[in-house]
């Protein structure tokens, strides 16, 4: 990070505090909300995001399915937490259900992203053959997921207490569900970051978004290493999808609706960087808390939902390449 | 000099003489004239095989639009007006190299002009039609200038994000603007009567067809001039097109301008068909399919668009229309596959097979089985 990325990220970051801090009209208790729930978003964001990020990183692939494994993970988790679905795990105790559920959906998703990767396979070389498919596979479990729960007015039955409790801060109510998915989706982003700047498979990844045929020249078998990425990063998705279905509940829709905020998030943070996704996604979340906010103030609920998009093109227009992108 | 002699003393018959100009033509274009002529007789011969007539059927002293003709004019109808969206795009895409997400801007906001000048200037109809026409064409071109200009700053993947926020915004917006009336979508019920597809359906698709033709013949006028050369070095190797001395910004700028113009009158002609502008017109999925349909009938050639459309449209009317449930047992569980119901997954699956099966597109696909054909053939003669 050069002395002017941080000075940028700064004063947007400034920027958006200040603006939640005056629109939430000068009320601290208020205003620690506003930006509890902005990091809150904006981890939901880089759930998503993040697979997504790694991907176009290494292969240059858009992967269009990504919502998708969001949307898989999501049902999964809250079909098997719940005791009539249609997975029957037989488990009595609902916090433990709800954790075989989050397992279960993130294996799901690992497993259903192999098998994208051996579909793709044939048409690497041509990058927007791999749009078309990534769509068509994305339409396909939509449809197939449609198919299995044709009716789903599932409710969440409580565990381990924390998704109804509220905890008061500075006067405000929370739910302490929602502070349970920062922690994990904080661990889950040092995770990564870990495996990406601490270990070999790591040190590959990082040299394959620089320059891939080099990686492969020096003896190292990318197509593998583009195979755990991909898994890597579906398996992400439908974590994140089964971590937030407690709290978004599951919807056919929700996959694409986060897909085109998490586009807008990895454009912003810079195609190919790590940090920027993370940092990309924290911004994002914060401006769409405040102007959340805001827009409930003024009565005009259409300015909270074209928040990202306005954000990445006022960044666009002054950093072309992101926040920390590469030229590609 | 005694060669000359010889050209002289050269019989008749051994002069080469080009065939005649109508001959070279017909050779050339037999298909598209075939095409194009069964377009024109094709509402009057359904009519005729079905025996309800073109114009629709006369109740009282009203004439309404029931019976197959009619119907069928109107699945054409859409037909053209997504032909349209998709050439202009494969001008831009596909010819050019200029990736956008955002194309369906300039479709919806063709709908939507036209809607608003229609039902809120209160004059004749025919003018506020006409005018509201001009203020598409005039939107889209400085629109299309507008975001074409930033295309010098952000380069691939940054401007096609760029160009989908600005749609996602506009299609936000135009959800919950007043003047658009929000979700509902905004009804255009002021149409003059000879473009009402509820009152002289047969015109709209005559006009319908008119413009299909039209832009089919301006794209294919402009990929084959000098311009048209350049920008396909530009989708070829930008940097090179610039090395060679060529303003690559004014020819990106040309395709673009074009092809937002293009897919505006496209949008007209959906709105009026639907006789309602809804924000659906701006959203991703026609853009999306713009994209899908494009790469599916074959970039970068001229008629892949046009196969790639029919294709689709007509498989998915066809599916829609179909009665065929196919059940499955695997033991564990069961899985009933009823087409009408689940005709987007059949959508979804056709869409990942094609690109297994057909990796250039269908046109594109063609093409070379052609050559290669024709290579094995000539290869054949040699040896022979």
């Amino acid at each position: 990070m050069t002395r002017s990325d941080a000075v940028l990220i700064t004063a947007i970051v400034g920027a958006i505090l200040s603006f939640s801090f005056i629109s939430s009209g000068g009320n601290v208790g208020s205003f620690g909300i506003t930006i509890l729930s902005g990091l809150f978003q904006g981890m939901l964001l880089f759930l998503v995001a993040a697979g997504l990020s790694l991907i176009f990183g290494l292969m240059d692939v858009l992967n269009f399915a990504q919502g998708a494994y969001f949307m898989v993970g999501a049902y999964l988790a809250y079909d098997i937490q719940h005791t009539g679905g249609l997975i029957d795990v037989g488990i009595a105790d609902p916090g433990l259900r709800f954790i075989v559920g989050v397992i279960a959906a993130t294996l799901a998703g690992a497993v259903l992203g192999v098998l994208l990767e051996l579909l793709l396979r044939p048409v690497y070389k041509r990058h927007l053959f791999l749009l078309v498919l990534t769509f068509g596979v994305s339409i396909v479990m939509l449809e197939g997921i449609k198919a299995f729960y044709s009716v789903t007015p599932y409710t969440w039955t409580e565990f381990f207490g924390i998704r109804e409790a509220q905890f008061t801060f500075l006067g405000q109510n929370f739910t302490q569900y929602r502070l349970f998915v920062l922690a994990v989706g904080f661990a889950l982003m040092v995770g990564i970051s870990l495996l990406l700047n601490r270990t070999r498979i790591g040190i590959i990844i990082r040299a394959g978004v620089q320059d891939r045929e080099m990686v492969s020249a020096l003896g190292i078998n990318v197509q593998t290493v583009f195979t755990f990425v991909f898994t890597l990063g579906c398996a992400v998705a439908a974590f994140g999808g089964a971590i937030a279905a407690p709290f978004l509940g599951a919807t056919i829709t929700m996959g694409t609706t986060y897909l085109v905020a998490a586009i807008a998030v990895i454009v912003l943070g810079g195609l190919g960087s790590y940090e920027g996704t993370a940092i990309g996604a924290m911004i994002v979340g914060l401006a769409l808390a405040a102007m959340q906010q805001f827009s409930i103030t003024i009565n005009q609920p259409v300015l909270a939902s074209i928040t990202p998009m306005m954000l990445l093109i006022a960044v666009l227009l002054i950093r072309p390449r992101g926040l920390f992108g590469q030229e590609r | 000099m005694d060669n000359v002699q010889d050209v002289f003393q050269e019989t008749p018959q051994d002069v080469f003489r080009p065939p005649p100009m109508w001959r070279v033509f017909l050779r050339e274009h037999w298909l598209h004239l075939l095409i194009v002529a069964v377009l024109i007789v094709l509402p009057h011969a359904i009519g005729w095989i079905t025996g309800d007539s073109p114009f629709g059927r006369v109740r009282g002293s009203r004439v309404i639009m029931a019976g197959e003709s009619t119907y069928w004019q109107a699945i054409f109808i859409e037909m053209f007006s997504l032909a349209v969206l998709v050439m202009s795009y494969n001008l831009m895409f596909g010819f050019t190299g200029v990736i956008s997400f955002g194309h369906a801007l300039f479709f919806g906001i063709g709908g939507y002009a036209v809607g608003i000048v229609v039902q809120y200037w209160d004059v004749d109809p025919n003018l506020a039609f006409i005018a509201g026409v001009l203020l598409v064409i005039f939107i889209t071109s400085i629109l299309g200038l507008l975001i074409g200009l930033l295309s010098l700053r952000l380069r691939g993947i940054y401007f096609a994000i760029f160009t989908l926020a600005i749609a996602e915004m506009a299609w936000l917006y135009a959800g919950s603007w007043r003047l658009t009336r929000g979700e509902d979508g905004l009804t255009i019920n002021r149409l003059p009567e000879w473009i009402d597809p509820e009152r002289s359906r047969l015109m709209v698709y005559y006009i319908g067809l008119a413009l299909f033709v039209t832009a089919f013949l301006v794209i294919r006028r402009l990929v084959r001039s000098p311009a048209g050369a350049v920008f396909q070095a530009i989708r070829e190797n930008e940097d090179r097109a610039k090395a060679i001395g060529y303003n690559t910004l004014r020819y990106k700028l040309l395709s673009i301008v074009v092809a937002s113009v293009l897919a505006g009158l496209a949008g007209i002609l959906m709105g009026i068909l639907n006789k309602s502008a809804r924000p659906e017109l701006l959203g991703v999925t026609y853009t999306v399919d713009a994209l899908l349909i494009t790469i599916i009938g074959g970039v970068g050639t001229l008629a892949g668009p046009v196969v790639g459309t029919a294709g689709l449209h007509l498989l998915e009317l066809w599916v829609r229309d179909s009665s065929i449930i196919l059940s499955l047992n695997l033991g564990l569980f069961e899985f009933t596959l009823n087409f009408s119901q689940d005709w987007i997954l059949i959508i979804g699956v056709v869409f990942v097979v094609v690109v297994l099966v057909f990796p250039y597109g269908l046109v594109g696909t063609w093409y070379r089985l052609r050559a290669r054909v024709g290579d094995w053939w000539e290869r054949r003669r040699a040896t022979t």
